[in-house]
């Protein structure tokens, strides 16, 4: 009988998997990867790297001395106070009680802090507060202490915002309209992102950073784009991360381009690439973990990704682990067996610069 | 002949052309293309494809809605010479909407152009609607699926929620529900009762055909 391998599915549910079958999962991963953008496939060598890690038998795992990584906050400390509802373990902690927690307590790398919607429009109304907030506790930190949200471009479409709904529009067949829409919202979001980021780099942002750009489409991305080429041309010492929504950029408008690159469809090869141009410091890879399938599965098929990101890059690449991304099971507590191989992977066969 | 205009239909959802998907599903008709062949072999492996490169980032939302509206606008002229009392199972009722506190939309409005191009009736609810709406809307519309998006951890019990008014109301047999977003999992459809899962826009479509064949 051969032995079973202990790992999960894509959305958490334990199971155990004897070696052909995860090596199976393996080369299905990579080559559906490779197929889609146009990358190559894992070599036999690092599928067997992964599989290896895969297989380790302790509960988590870690890179080899020599070999760390540091880890870039998005929104950790926020974790600590908000409540079980909010994703959090809702500890009585104050913002700036959780950021020294997170930075003296657990160590981290960077820490953050972000308005609790987690978007940058909200925080356009309160930005005095907001910039107070983040100069007091940017005092006592000694980390790098960034502040980030995301672009989130639907909270500029009707009823949220003063852009007519592009959801509802499409549908309809008024796809001149639905575009429309989303041209006028894309620069009502990069306008709000340049003034927060201009108003937070007066009391000494330490970085900034644009999370889960394009997850309203192409143009929720351009806007992102075209804020930090903006910002950079003042204050081109302030470092911006931008991170991806997923494998791709999705095309809900179809034909926004970027410096003469169309951005719907992109794989996270040519995001960094575009990313790049614009002026961003770090980008930071998502893929889309799919829950009908193995960690094996997703872990093969996100590190063909990141890999081809990290070669095509000449900027540092953090692939994204946070839940449902790059491999890691869409479980509201990420598990830590499932984490740590993940984070191994990307890392020793991803080449990925961090997480 | 036929291979070349079901080559020519297949172009034509691809390419988002409903005149020339009109006018090809005329002519297959006048050529004495049995109906239920010209939509299976001339259309829908066109419709097909167009998912398959919507889901790989190859083709894009606007196109998707085009190709869906010349599925539409082919598959209305040829079920329209489907003899009475021949006629093919009727189309499913789909009852669609993002659950109440939720504002999420994109994922949903995919879900409804590749429904509609397959053929399903879709009354879409649009964003944050309450549970009870859901029933309502699904009774007046005589739905055969109530589907839900959720695109928040703290959004999904209202999926659960949607279960068990339709179980107080005795109506879980009447309609089958199906459940998506993105940390909605096949798991937790399971552990809520729901009938069906699906990960994406083109899952919802098989599962929704799935669940339709069992009614």
């Amino acid at each position: 009988m051969s032995q079973k391998i202990l790992t999960r599915m894509g959305d958490g549910e334990r199971l155990a998997m004897d070696a052909q079958e995860i090596r199976d999962d393996i080369r299905r991963g990579t080559a559906e990867a490779a197929r889609r953008a146009g990358v190559p496939e894992l070599t036999e060598a690092e599928q067997e790297e992964l599989f290896a890690i895969l297989a380790e038998p302790g509960r988590i795992v870690s890179v080899e001395p020599g070999r760390e990584v540091i880890v870039t906050d998005d929104g950790c400390s926020m974790s600590f106070y908000s409540g079980q509802d909010g994703g959090g373990v809702g500890a009585p902690l104050s913002r700036l009680q959780a950021v020294l927690t997170y930075e003296r307590a657990c160590g981290a790398d960077t820490t953050s802090m972000g308005h609790s919607d987690y978007s940058y429009k909200p925080v356009k109304p309160i930005i005095n507060f907001e910039a107070n907030d983040y100069y007091n506790i940017s005092q006592v930190t000694t980390a790098p202490f960034l502040y980030g949200a995301q672009p989130n471009m639907g909270l500029y479409f009707q009823p949220d915002g003063p852009c007519a709904n592009a959801a509802e529009l499409m549908p309809l067949g008024k796809i001149d309209e639905a575009r429309a829409a989303q041209e006028e919202a894309c620069e009502h979001l990069r306008r709000d992102l340049v003034f927060v980021g201009r108003r937070l780099a007066e009391v000494g942002l330490e970085g900034l950073n644009f999370d889960t750009c394009g997850s309203a489409g192409d143009a929720d991305y351009l806007a992102a784009l075209q804020a930090v080429e903006e910002l950079k041309k003042d204050l081109p010492d302030l470092p911006i991360i931008m991170g991806g929504a997923g494998e791709f950029v999705l095309g809900m408008h179809g034909g926004v381009e970027y410096q003469g690159r169309r951005l719907a469809g992109l794989y996270p090869h040519e995001q960094v690439k575009v990313a790049e141009a614009a002026g961003v410091d770090i980008y930071g890879v998502a893929v889309s973990t799919a829950t009908t399938e193995s960690v094996a599965w997703n872990l093969a098929r996100a590190v063909t990704f990141v890999k081809a990101a990290s070669e095509a890059s000449s900027i540092p690449v953090h692939a994204n682990v946070g839940m449902g991304v790059c491999g890691v099971p869409m479980m509201e507590q990420p598990p830590i067996d499932a984490v740590t191989r993940v984070s191994k992977a990307l890392v020793q066969i991803g080449k990925a610069d961090g997480l | 002949m036929s291979e070349a205009l079901f080559q020519a239909s297949v172009d034509a959802v691809v390419r988002g052309d409903a005149k020339k998907a009109e006018e090809l599903a005329r002519q297959g008709l006048a050529e004495g293309i049995e109906p239920l062949v010209l939509i299976n072999q001339a259309f829908v492996p066109g419709i097909n494809q167009v998912g398959e490169m919507f889901g790989a980032g190859k083709l894009f939302l606007p196109e998707l809605i085009m190709s869906a509206k010349a599925m539409q606008a082919a598959t209305d002229i040829i079920n329209a010479a489907i003899p009475e009392g021949n006629a093919q199972e009727g189309r499913g009722r789909f009852v669609i909407g993002t659950v109440e506190g939720d504002v999420h939309d994109i994922g949903k409005t995919i879900v409804v152009a590749l429904l509609k191009a397959n053929g399903f009736e879709v009354l879409d609810l649009g964003r944050d609607v309450p549970t009870d709406r859901l029933i309502e809307e699904a009774d007046k519309f005589n739905a055969h699926i109530i589907g839900t998006s959720a695109l928040l951890t703290t959004t999904m019990p209202a999926q659960q929620k949607l279960e068990e008014a339709l179980k107080k109301a005795g109506l879980k047999g009447r309609f089958k529900t199906m459940v998506g977003g993105a940390p909605v999992t096949e798991r937790w459809a399971k552990k809520i009762g729901a009938d069906g899962f699906a990960e994406d826009a083109g899952a919802a479509v098989v599962v929704a055909k799935q669940l339709l064949a069992t009614n």
